[in-house]
């Protein structure tokens, strides 16, 4: 089936290799996945800073691009919550606009939500020794109720010991642009996250979410050289390699 | 009651840094979601009485006008006085009169969320009328002249050492003593005194009955029972949304109510009071008051989109799970209303030009949209908000350069966002930039704008390619398919 590639602006500048292993991994399980050069990004930092005359303009190219896609997949959980609930809020008072972001809502779907949902797959072929854990990113977890498919995702890899991380699903101080705005208040949560994942004793911190990723990453960067956090697409496509 | 919400990052970093505050705030995070979960358990489907709750509170919110006309009817049936106040001075003044007009020296008040918001102790005082609060950690934070920590435990980061010297100082203890039971014991005598005899008391309402025209109070200490049954006035405040249609509702709520509050199945008081005494009656208030606040909040209802934080009922759930909560506590909320629940209604009572921290210090994280046993959802509330500033600071008669320069920067950036060129040109321009800053792959600091991310973060250096640039080497290299069949989707 083709599948549409929703490659969001963090992927798309900060992490590529993120998109490069969602492109393999679809592939490899027989998708066909397309991918709209055209696209940019959904727009949401706007909206949650509150422009939303900006943010709608950005809505409706999303929209353009994206509208006649049978399938979209994100490895993005924020990005795909930000089409799936806000565009429709959004554009309500434009009522054709707001259909077609109505219908493009029920098309879009997170990555190991796809993968485990709608191929119903849960072993991708991944291999890995080693000890892993996984982060519940808020807007994955309580925005499209995904929780057990990136955990079966997990539970397919071969030789993949899985450990809980306490509190997992408690905010990692992200934010978008709360993580600039309240250094400190992040500071203090994103500490947190990283010290659960440290008392884990595993080796990898999983998440499927890009922003988590620049955030908590970027911690362990500069307080925990040599701990690592990590997409779960990547881990699946590469074995738990960096590419 | 004055907002402090402008020192909002000032009161947090102090709230960080002090470690009373920071050890409670552990021990909450850590039990009340224990607590509360067991309490649920008691439902036979804690989903479903979830359900339940927040119906009732969409119906209240659907019907209030009507409910309200039903509960002054049926309150008044039952001889109580009812008055409606428009706003916080108007309710100051009519509690202030009837306490002079039956010329009472001192007023006992159980703790109320209401009487902060208008600051009703501090106006009865300035006019000579003495208010004794009667909770414990509510005696505790007025003799320090504390804003609440915690709703449930609004002086429940003071330690014991202060609270003696304190009650010392006012005469409630003898002996210097850190025993909590000793210290308890104390107020408790002292506040026994005030309520023999006692010609007013105040309290709020935790909930108000429609069709029965009876209100409800919840507590753990007695206290409110006692300023309900000892005065020969009473007088109960409410906001206007506390009102529900029945009997069996109410009830449930009350359930709800206290396992998200406390996570118990029951205080060890819930006290329902309908009418003064009777003729034939031994014991009860001669005089009951009710009245029934406004303060902004017709307003309120009028605001489709802000609406529904009337359907709030101060169980404070979503302060015990909010993560920002956790981190710096209640103080730099700055107002009675503190965590999720506070940064939802404050900036209605108190302008949202006035409060941004508040909706702004949030990471949308929506753990208290998740918890909410009304139905709240706080997230959308902030973003509407957010919204709202931003149209407010560009309005005609409203602008300033800033403000406009930050309009225009953004308005620039969404159409280079709605142009797949303009967007690839952008990043190709950003990326050397951002580049020249690197160092070992990673980028340590950007001096200009977004160095908070900086104070404890790296950044990797942008790649030498995007995925869009990649995309086309990946089309010409297939790959294989996995070895694993995939299941057939049925």
């Amino acid at each position: 089936m083709k599948v549409s590639l929703f490659i969001p602006c963090t992927v798309d500048i900060m992490l590529p290799e993120i998109g490069v292993a969602t492109y393999k991994l679809l592939s490899r399980l027989g998708e066909q996945p397309i991918y709209h050069p055209e696209q940019t990004c959904c727009g949401q930092p706007l909206f949650n800073a509150g422009y939303r005359d900006q943010a709608k303009r950005v809505a409706k190219h999303f929209i353009n691009v994206f509208g006649n896609d049978e399938c979209i997949v994100s490895p993005a959980g924020s990005c795909v919550s930000m089409v799936k609930y806000h565009y429709p809020e959004l554009l309500e008072d434009e009522p054709s606009w707001c259909d077609r972001a109505n219908s493009l809502a029920l098309r879009v779907f997170e990555l190991s939500q796809y993968i485990v949902d709608n191929l119903g797959v849960t072993d991708v072929g991944a291999t890995f020794k080693g000890m892993v854990t996984y982060h519940e990113s808020c807007h994955i977890l309580r925005g499209l109720g995904v929780s057990d498919q990136p955990k079966k995702l997990i539970a397919g890899v071969k030789d993949v010991q899985y450990v809980d991380l306490n509190n997992s699903t408690v905010c990692c101080g992200f934010g978008g642009e709360f993580a600039v705005a309240y250094p400190e208040i992040s500071e203090a949560m994103v500490k947190d996250k990283a010290q659960n994942f440290i008392n884990t004793g595993a080796e990898i911190l999983l998440l499927c979410e890009p922003g988590c990723l620049l955030n908590i990453g970027g911690y362990l960067h500069r307080n925990h050289p040599g701990k690592r956090a990590m997409h779960l697409s990547n881990f699946l496509a590469n074995n738990g390699k960096e590419v | 009651m004055h907002s402090r919400v402008d020192q909002f990052m000032e009161m947090a970093r102090k709230e960080m840094k002090n470690e009373l505050s920071q050890t409670f705030l552990k021990l909450v995070t850590f039990w009340a979601p224990i607590l509360r979960q067991t309490a649920l358990s008691s439902f036979p489907d804690p989903v479903a009485a979830e359900s339940y709750s927040r119906a009732i509170r969409a119906e209240v919110i659907e019907r209030l006008p009507e409910l309200l006309e039903e509960f002054e009817k049926n309150a008044i049936s039952r001889g109580v006085k009812v008055i409606w106040a428009r706003d916080a001075a108007e309710a100051n003044n009519i509690i202030l009169d009837i306490a002079k007009r039956k010329g009472v020296k001192y007023i006992t008040k159980g703790k109320s969320m209401i009487t902060e918001e208008i600051g009703l102790n501090d106006h009865l005082i300035k006019n000579g009328i003495h208010v004794y609060e009667t909770d414990l950690g509510e005696v505790i934070t007025q003799l320090l002249s504390l804003p609440p920590f915690h709703l449930v435990g609004p002086a429940i980061n003071v330690p014991p050492e202060k609270i003696s010297e304190i009650f010392l100082e006012n005469g409630i203890l003898k002996e210097p003593t850190t025993d909590p039971v000793t210290l308890g014991k104390a107020a408790r005598m002292f506040l026994r005194k005030k309520f023999k005899a006692l010609d007013m008391g105040i309290v709020g309402v935790n909930m108000a009955i429609a069709d029965t025209g009876s209100f409800i109070n919840v507590e753990n200490e007695g206290n409110i029972r006692m300023n309900k049954s000892s005065p020969k006035t009473l007088i109960a405040i409410m906001s206007l949304e506390k009102v529900v249609p029945n009997s069996a509702d109410a009830i449930h709520m009350i359930r709800m109510l206290i396992r998200n509050c406390n996570g118990r199945k029951i205080t060890s008081y819930v006290s329902f009071d309908t009418g003064p005494k009777k003729a034939d009656e031994l014991d009860g208030p001669e005089e009951i008051y009710m009245v029934i606040l406004d303060n902004g909040r017709s307003e309120i209802y009028k605001d489709f989109k802000a609406r529904s934080i009337l359907k709030c009922i101060r169980c404070g759930a979503c302060l015990n799970t909010c993560p920002v909560y956790m981190k710096i506590g209640g103080y730099p909320y700055g107002f009675v209303y503190t965590g999720p629940m506070g940064q939802a209604i404050n900036p209605l009572l108190l302008g949202i030009e006035n409060t941004t921290d508040l909706y702004r210090a949030c990471t949308l994280c929506g753990s208290c949209k998740q918890i909410c046993p009304a139905g709240v959802d706080p997230p959308t509330l902030f973003l509407e908000y957010r919204s709202r500033a931003i149209r407010m600071k560009n309005a005609k008669d409203n602008w300033t350069l800033l403000s406009r320069l930050a309009n225009t920067v953004v308005t620039v950036f969404s159409f280079g966002m709605s142009q797949g060129w303009a967007w690839s040109l952008g990043v190709k321009c950003v990326r050397p930039v951002l580049n020249f800053l690197s160092k070992d792959g990673y980028i340590k600091d950007i001096p200009m704008g977004i160095q908070g991310w900086f104070s404890c973060r790296d950044l990797r250096a942008v790649p030498e390619k995007t995925f869009h640039e990649r995309w086309k080497d990946l089309q010409n290299k297939p790959v294989p398919l996995a070895d694993i069949a995939k299941k057939e989707v049925i």
